[in-house]
């Protein structure tokens, strides 16, 4: 990325990020969301931990307790329904005008979603925080709680890439809309968003660690829940490259084929 | 009635109108729901039973939520709008017909979407509901109070924005009592649950009539039925008081 490139995609972000936190309603509208969906999904994996003797495929409440707080974080941060609003950008010829500005319609769009998701994800973290300490105490590892702070990041780029990337099949398909439903499915359970993938059936735990969806809600988790595993970082990292490359392709491809009618 | 059920048809036909497209959302949200399920198994499949709860039993509950929020985000698909709609200025179209407002708003539109829950809410029902005449009778009973029930609340959070002037309430309302009814209220404790039996009552959507189907019992569906009433009710009156402070938007086409 060249500096002239870099700047720009900081002042996207910085100007996206600025917008959201003066969106006060729609920020406490998610911050509130989260604080339910929390409440609910962690007090039915305590259930489930005492039920099952103490812990669950290895996490005990706690560890489950904070797993979702940092899952669900990664992913109540974004726009849920971004693949339906992109799809319908690029089937109304809309995106048509974004493709004169002097800068990649994907960066753009991603530098602005970057900025509109870093201060929701940082209130949800701050939400959390306070949801895991109130419910069960202590983060079960400072070092697993820091990793997953960059991971969650990290999570949340994967994330808007590959949305972008599941968008783009509306250059072809001209209808992506409903596409968003199943995306959303995979990142729930292929994902980990709401449950850690180890409770998985063994093929299925298979499939799921080499999909790109782990990278955007069962990373942070699991660091979060006390498991201190760096290299998942990396593994998010690859991720993001490929998808970065896959969006970017399918973006340069389908501009090729825009057909916008009026103005 | 008679207006209200000729608008239903013209709703309907529109959502007909292209039979592809239709089909291609009513599957979608199957498939969506297919995915529950099987989050729901998974998730069985590795805690057991669950403070009484099991997947046969969570699988029933998902049938009655499906089912009434598929009749009720589908077939009244307004009743989610009502605050966006009185916040904007966006009921002036309604106003000027010879019609009694919220009866002609809730059935103006269909969300194909939420229809496919409707198909699927039954289809898991006749597959795993071990459907009998009597249990049928109290799945369709429970599902139509809980469909009552669905659209008053929506109704009354979202006419609050004819008094407060911004419509995110009513949508708040209708996302917390979805996803709050998704889940048995047994995992609950204390102050939790009983938000979940009395201010926002989602234990009522689901899993109340769900339990009425397994375990019969005329005090909890008379709660049930009485609590649907209520609701209801409460909806109906925040809508029409909330009406006579409507601000035109002068925009004709949203209703």
């Amino acid at each position: 990325m060249s500096a002239a490139t870099s700047r720009w995609f900081a002042v996207g972000v910085g100007t996206a990020a600025r917008r959201a936190l003066a969106e006060r309603g729609g920020l406490a509208f998610t911050l509130t969301f989260y604080a339910v969906i929390v409440v609910v999904i962690t007090a039915l994996w305590r259930a489930a931990a005492e039920s099952g003797g103490g812990t669950v495929a290895g996490y005990d409440a706690t560890a489950l307790t904070w797993y979702i707080l940092a899952s669900e974080a990664a992913t109540v941060a974004l726009n849920i329904r971004m693949i339906e609003v992109v799809g319908d950008d690029i089937a109304s010829g809309a995106v048509a005008t974004e493709m004169l500005r002097p800068a990649s319609v994907l960066g753009v769009r991603m530098a602005a979603e970057i900025g509109r998701a870093l201060p929701r994800l940082a209130g949800c973290a701050a939400v959390g925080v306070v949801v895991g300490a109130t419910t069960v105490g202590a983060v079960p590892s400072a070092a697993g709680l820091a990793l997953s702070v960059p991971a969650l990041v990290l999570a949340i780029a994967a994330n808007l890439l590959a949305q972008h990337a599941f968008a783009a099949a509306a250059f072809w398909v001209r209808d992506a809309r409903s596409t968003w439903f199943l995306y959303q499915k995979l990142v729930f359970i292929l994902g980990g968003m709401l449950l850690p993938l180890e409770t998985l059936p063994g093929w299925l735990h298979g499939v799921a660690s080499a999909l790109p969806f782990m990278a955007m809600a069962y990373v942070p988790g699991r660091l979060a829940s006390g498991h201190v595993e760096a290299q998942l970082l990396v593994v998010q990292a690859a991720w993001i490259a490929v998808l970065a490359g896959v969006a970017a392709t399918a973006f340069a491809a389908g501009e090729r084929r825009v057909q916008a009618v009026g103005g | 009635m008679r207006a209200a059920l000729a608008t239903l048809r013209a709703a309907m036909a529109e959502a007909w109108a292209n039979p592809g497209a239709f089909w291609t959302q009513v599957i979608a949200m199957a498939v969506n729901d297919v995915a529950w399920v099987a989050f729901w198994l998974l998730f069985f499949d590795r805690a057991g039973e669950v403070r009484g709860w099991d997947s046969s039993r969570v699988l029933l509950l998902f049938a009655v939520l499906t089912t009434s929020a598929g009749l009720v985000l589908g077939l009244l698909a307004n009743a989610r709008s009502v605050g966006t709609l009185a916040a904007n200025g966006g009921l002036d179209a309604l106003l000027a017909l010879p019609v009694p407002p919220l009866a002609h708003l809730l059935v103006r539109r269909i969300d194909t979407a939420n229809v496919g829950d409707l198909v699927f809410g039954v289809a898991l029902f006749l597959v795993t509901g071990g459907p009998t005449p009597a249990r049928l009778g109290i799945y369709v009973g429970g599902v139509l109070a809980a469909s009552v029930l669905l659209t008053g609340f929506p109704l009354m959070t979202g006419s609050l924005a004819f008094f407060v002037g911004r419509g995110e309430a009513g949508d708040f309302g209708l996302h917390s009592i979805l996803l709050l009814a998704a889940y048995p209220a047994d995992i609950f404790t204390g102050a939790p649950k009983l938000i979940l039996y009395t201010v926002v009552p989602a234990a009522f959507v689901a899993g109340v009539p769900s339990t009425l189907v397994d375990d019969p019992d005329p005090r909890t569906a008379l709660a049930l039925l009485g609590v649907a009433a209520a609701f209801g009710v409460a909806g109906w009156a925040t809508f029409t008081l909330g009406l006579r402070r409507y601000t035109s938007g002068a925009v004709w086409t949203r209703a």
